[in-house]
């Protein structure tokens, strides 16, 4: 038997599990990378085609793949498909979880925008309310650090505490374009501070766990990764109650497997997991685990018209370009808004209109879409959802993927709160735009379900109280202490920021933790 | 015990690499490459056959095509762009919520234009047809609404899916090709498809 023992098991390969691996690894740890899905081949499983040589035309195999609202007929085949692991939840709570089973996981697809938590998000409870992380921006801002050089994140220093500044490379953004000018004076005017994206540019375009991490993981010699392994249950030493090791299903032929570890790290996403663990029965004795589900809103949409850029006569420099409003609302105590928290804006200058916009058809449509081509503004938002015990999820034991797993069941709200705060963003945004002294074409307050966002978070909180938290300061297991969880379910709270540098933060200070526990023998 | 693992292992050195029921002719060793034909797609040398619809309903539904994309500065329309045709194929494979939703709107329609018109959809002149559809025409501000009201819905959805089948089609791919000629830059309605990665096989 050619069986190895590791010292590690990680559970994923995307930008948790692959930082998990490159620290531990690099520590001198022996690591085996159990990931779900298969290898893409950058050369030859992506193919440049036009919408008409695809066989529906573009529009996707009807209800192929319905939660997940980036898919298209060109992507489609990159999404976990639904029919073969579904998961379920009321017909009323309609909630999208989007995910990608590959080497890499999320990380190659991922938008790269690239921001830190900042303490508004860590300590709420002095601010707005809300329950603390166990620890504060100082604590995890030199990881960050670390993080930003290998991912080599671009972004412009703002010195403002609730869009804390990171370690950037040097960024040269393009002259700001005259819209996003006038829209930046309109912000200042009225006290809100407008900046820039800000984005891990990688290498060659890529910044992802199969180029950044995963490559120095495997240059040690120390490190197996096995594709295309399903795991169905973490296996536990019943005399001590400690993990070691899982048994998985190889997904081509469903041969079942297991494999044996000194320790088991989860990075495979948060709700993959949670769902890990509650088919393992493990490491819920807070009856928390799968409570307290998250992610950002997305939504709001404000389409102004600039009058000056219609029917193709806007002057060099006019449009163009995209702005980054970051969180302005309820930064001080009672600011008298009928919701907590808050959001972003993101504006993009020098889009057209859709054909929704106007109720004509025809030639006097398509003259009125002529006209206004290249002449709008548009405004959208993230915004913090609420953590709430209410959104949760656990396993559906009437349902199996076809691997005969048991599948996750997801209840998943907005709460007034998102309400109030969207239909607040709607009309900032508007009267933003009517203060640039444009025409507003659309404007709603609505937004995408829960989980459009692709940042799933939540479900294993960390906390110092083993009543109230499923994992400690240190992304560890109160119950089982050589299990850890990495990825984001252990946030406890969303911020409006995309999650990434943060999971990776964590993971690698949760990582470089375990290496000294290990080497102390305290695990 | 020994003996017969060891036994058992020269028997699997032995045995054929593929099974006794594989021809024993030994098979040619594959080609090194090969030459790359070039296909060509079934649009460029075939139309889809229209077979969801009844003839009255694919009547109406090529109007509708007509008066929501007609052929403009060198682009074709909805008819020139097989976009009826298309469209009937998609909603055959379509949710059978989809299917309703056509189904009573297309006759909807044509029930409107016999007792307003006494004529079916089709042979409406613009003007009587602008009567009928303008009504059902409302503006949508978020991008995933749609109007509560069935009809208004259909109309929508028609629109939506008329414009897609046309600006996505060969058709339109050669004309934007031509009017785009000399310029620099991809074309739109091009990208990078994903093909399936390492599928598993299910017999």
């Amino acid at each position: 038997m050619l069986q190895k023992e590791h010292d590690v098991l990680i559970v994923g390969s995307g930008h948790a599990g692959g930082m998990a691996a490159k620290v531990l690894t690099e520590k001198g740890l022996s690591c085996l990378i159990l990931e779900a899905g298969p290898e893409m081949d950058y050369q030859k499983d992506r193919v440049t085609k036009s919408a008409h040589e695809l066989p529906y035309r573009g529009f996707d195999k009807p209800g192929r793949l319905p939660h997940v609202i980036q898919a298209n007929e060109f992507n489609a085949n990159q999404w976990v498909d639904e029919k073969e692991v579904p998961y379920t939840h009321p017909p009323d709570a309609w909630a999208n979880w989007v995910r990608v089973r590959l080497v890499g996981g999320r990380s190659h697809f991922w938008a790269r925008q690239s921001f830190r938590l900042s303490d508004f998000e860590f300590k709420p409870s002095q601010l707005d309310g809300g329950v603390d992380w166990p620890f504060g921006l100082s604590e995890v801002a030199p990881y960050y650090s670390r993080v930003e050089a290998i991912f080599k994140v671009s972004g412009r220093k703002e010195g403002w505490p609730q869009f804390p500044d990171g370690d950037f490379v040097e960024t040269n953004y393009p002259p700001d374009s005259g819209t996003i000018r006038k829209f930046t004076e309109v912000c200042n005017q009225r006290g809100i501070g407008v900046s820039k994206m800000r984005a891990s540019q990688g290498q060659n375009g890529l910044a992802s766990s199969i180029n950044l991490l995963l490559p120095d993981a495997l240059a040690t010699g120390k490190l197996d990764i096995v594709s295309n392994a399903i795991v169905r249950q973490l296996r536990v030493d019943k005399n001590t109650g400690l993990v070691n090791g899982a048994y998985f299903v190889d997904r081509h032929s469903s041969r079942e497997m297991e494999v044996k570890a000194k320790v088991v790290v989860l990075a495979a996403g948060s709700l993959e997991s949670t769902r890990l663990l509650l088919n393992s029965g493990l490491a819920n004795s807070s009856g928390l685990v799968g409570r307290y589900l998250v992610d950002q809103l997305y939504g709001v949409s404000v389409v102004a018209s600039v009058p000056e850029a219609r029917d193709g006569k806007a002057p060099a420099g006019l449009m163009g370009g995209t702005a980054l409003v970051p969180r302005f609302r309820n930064l001080k105590k009672n600011e008298g808004h009928n919701f907590i928290k808050g959001y972003c804006i993101n504006v993009s200058s020098g889009g057209s209109a859709s054909p929704h916009f106007f109720a004509t058809y025809g030639e006097e449509l398509e003259q009125k879409l002529e006209s206004y081509a290249g002449s709008c503004v548009t405004g959208s938002i993230y915004a913090e959802r609420l953590a709430r015990y209410e959104n949760f999820v656990r396993i559906n034991k009437d349902v199996v993927d076809a691997w005969g797993i048991p599948v996750i069941h997801m209840e998943y709200r907005n709460s007034q709160n998102e309400y109030n705060l969207a239909k607040d963003a709607a009309d900032t945004i508007e009267d933003l735009f009517r203060g640039c002294g444009w025409d507003i074409l659309s404007k709603s307050d609505r937004s995408f379900p829960p989980g459009r966002s692709i940042h799933e978070m939540g479900t294993c909180r960390m906390g110092d109280d083993p009543k109230t938290s499923v994992l400690n300061r240190w992304n560890q297991s109160h119950d089982i202490k050589n299990l850890f969880v990495v990825d984001a379910a252990g946030f406890v709270t969303c911020g409006w920021q995309n999650p990434t540098m943060t999971i990776l933060a964590l993971s690698m200070r949760a990582s470089e933790h375990l290496a000294d526990l290990i080497r102390q023998g305290a695990v | 015990m020994k003996v017969q693992r060891r036994r058992f292992l020269q028997t699997v050195a032995m045995a054929p690499a593929v099974s006794a029921a594989a021809p024993q002719r030994a098979a040619a060793p594959p080609a090194a490459s090969a030459p790359k034909l070039t296909n060509a797609l079934p649009d460029e040398d075939a139309q889809t056959t229209p077979r969801f619809f009844t003839a009255a309903q694919f009547a109406a539904l090529r109007r509708l095509g007509a008066l929501f994309m007609p052929p403009r500065k060198g682009r074709p329309g909805a008819l020139d762009a097989g976009a009826p045709e298309f469209v009937d194929f998609l909603v055959s494979v379509s949710a059978a919520e989809r299917q309703q939703l056509y189904r009573h709107g297309l006759d909807t329609f044509n029930a409107r234009a016999h007792s307003q018109f006494g004529k079916p959809f089709a042979e409406l002149d613009d003007k009587q047809a602008d009567t009928i559809l303008r009504p059902l025409i409302v503006t949508i501000a978020w991008v995933l609404d749609r109007p509560t009201d069935p009809l208004e819905h259909f109309v929508a959805q028609v629109h939506d899916d008329m414009r897609t089948a046309t600006v996505n089609s060969e058709e339109f791919a050669q004309a934007m090709a031509a009017i785009n000629a000399g310029r620099r830059g991809r074309s739109s309605g091009v990208d990078i498809f994903i093909k399936p990665i390492d599928p598993v096989y299910r017999g």
